[in-house]
């Protein structure tokens, strides 16, 4: 095997086997060099196994005839990549953004890091409970005339540090805090955690400005959880501005 | 029955609460990603001026907040536990 080939082998050997689970952008990318072959047959083993509870199936014979095999199952297509219906003030804002975080942009930032096109934050259960159930909120965020402002960051990586906070039935504020590079009182207490598909909803996004509502301005450079532009938290974590994220269309979790 | 009565709720995630002093505090979302509640007790001039201009003052009062939720050090965590009375 050429050196090309090996190095992408190996690769996809690590996306495969190492993940414990099918990517099929990855997989795709690194069997170009291969074969389509090999792709196919990857996807093909990517396939759910048959339901376990269903004995006959094990003992019916094969219907199917040697030259009639079954197509590999076809991949699951990727979210496609959108800011969303973004109306003119927020395209507006989201043509300076870019223009000010030159050559970074939305469509570059969600490339890279939201490419599941899902997003999640995290609210503690007190201000959940006031801001959002007891005032029927129909939308998440902070309001005004122009729209609901809201943070949000990919639900893999919240999803992630949630997983890694939890110790037994309760998750921990410190351990929560170190994952997401914020001070641990944050995240002290019963939390809820929301997920929204961005894909599914249409809902805006761009990057985050200085004048977005809700933004915690940095007083000194000692400052480590306030805002600072280009798309990621201070503790390095990606997040978008999501403007009218609707309520009824979030998935919400509870975490203790 | 709770010795708090809400004065005020807004959109803009803050709202104004009142003691059983008749103290103002106000309650406040900050936070981006991971959002939770400061709360900060009106001072009496803070209070005159929210009984001359109203929202457009708390308004003003709650961005000053999301903007720097330590406050100058008056701002302390919103307490958990039930939802005082609409007033």
């Amino acid at each position: 095997m050429d050196a090309p080939r090996r190095k992408s082998a190996l690769a996809l050997d690590a996306v495969y086997t190492g993940a414990q689970r099918c990517d099929h952008a990855k997989m795709r990318a690194l069997t170009k060099p291969l074969s389509c072959v090999l792709f196919a047959t990857l996807m093909a083993s990517c396939a759910p196994d048959p339901p376990k509870d269903t004995p006959a199936a094990a003992d019916q014979p094969e219907l199917v005839q040697a030259d009639e095999q079954p197509e590999p199952a076809a991949p699951a297509a990727a979210p496609a990549i959108s800011t969303g219906d973004c109306d003119a003030h927020q395209a507006g804002l989201s043509t300076r953004a870019d223009e000010r975080a030159q050559p970074w942009g939305i469509a570059q930032h969600l490339e890279k890091n939201f490419p599941g096109m899902k997003v999640s934050w995290l609210m503690k259960e007190g201000p959940y409970q006031t801001f959002v159930v007891e005032s029927q909120a129909a939308k998440f965020g902070r309001c005004n005339e122009t729209g609901c402002y809201l943070f949000a960051a990919p639900t893999a990586v919240i999803e992630a540090a949630v997983e890694s906070s939890l110790t037994g039935e309760t998750h921990d504020p410190a351990l929560l805090g170190q994952a997401l590079g914020l001070p641990a009182q944050n995240f002290e207490g019963p939390l809820r955690m929301m997920t929204l598909d961005l894909a599914a909803t249409r809902a805006c996004v761009r990057l985050p400005d200085d004048d977005d509502p809700g933004v915690w301005k940095c007083q000194s450079e000692a400052d480590q959880d306030c805002f600072k532009f280009g798309g990621y938290t201070s503790g390095g974590v990606p997040e978008l501005m999501v403007i009218d994220a609707p309520v009824a269309h979030a998935s919400i979790r509870e975490i203790q | 029955m709770s010795a708090e009565q809400v004065v005020y709720q807004s959109p803009m995630l803050y709202r104004l609460l009142r003691d059983g002093s008749e103290a103002l505090i106000i309650e406040v979302v900050v936070g981006g990603i991971a959002m939770s509640a400061v709360r900060v007790r009106l001072s009496d001039d803070e209070a005159a001026h929210y009984a001359r201009a109203g929202s457009s003052y708390s308004d003003q009062l709650a961005q000053a907040i999301t903007a720097n939720p330590r406050f100058d050090g008056r701002a302390y965590p919103s307490p958990a536990g039930p939802s005082p009375a609409a007033g």
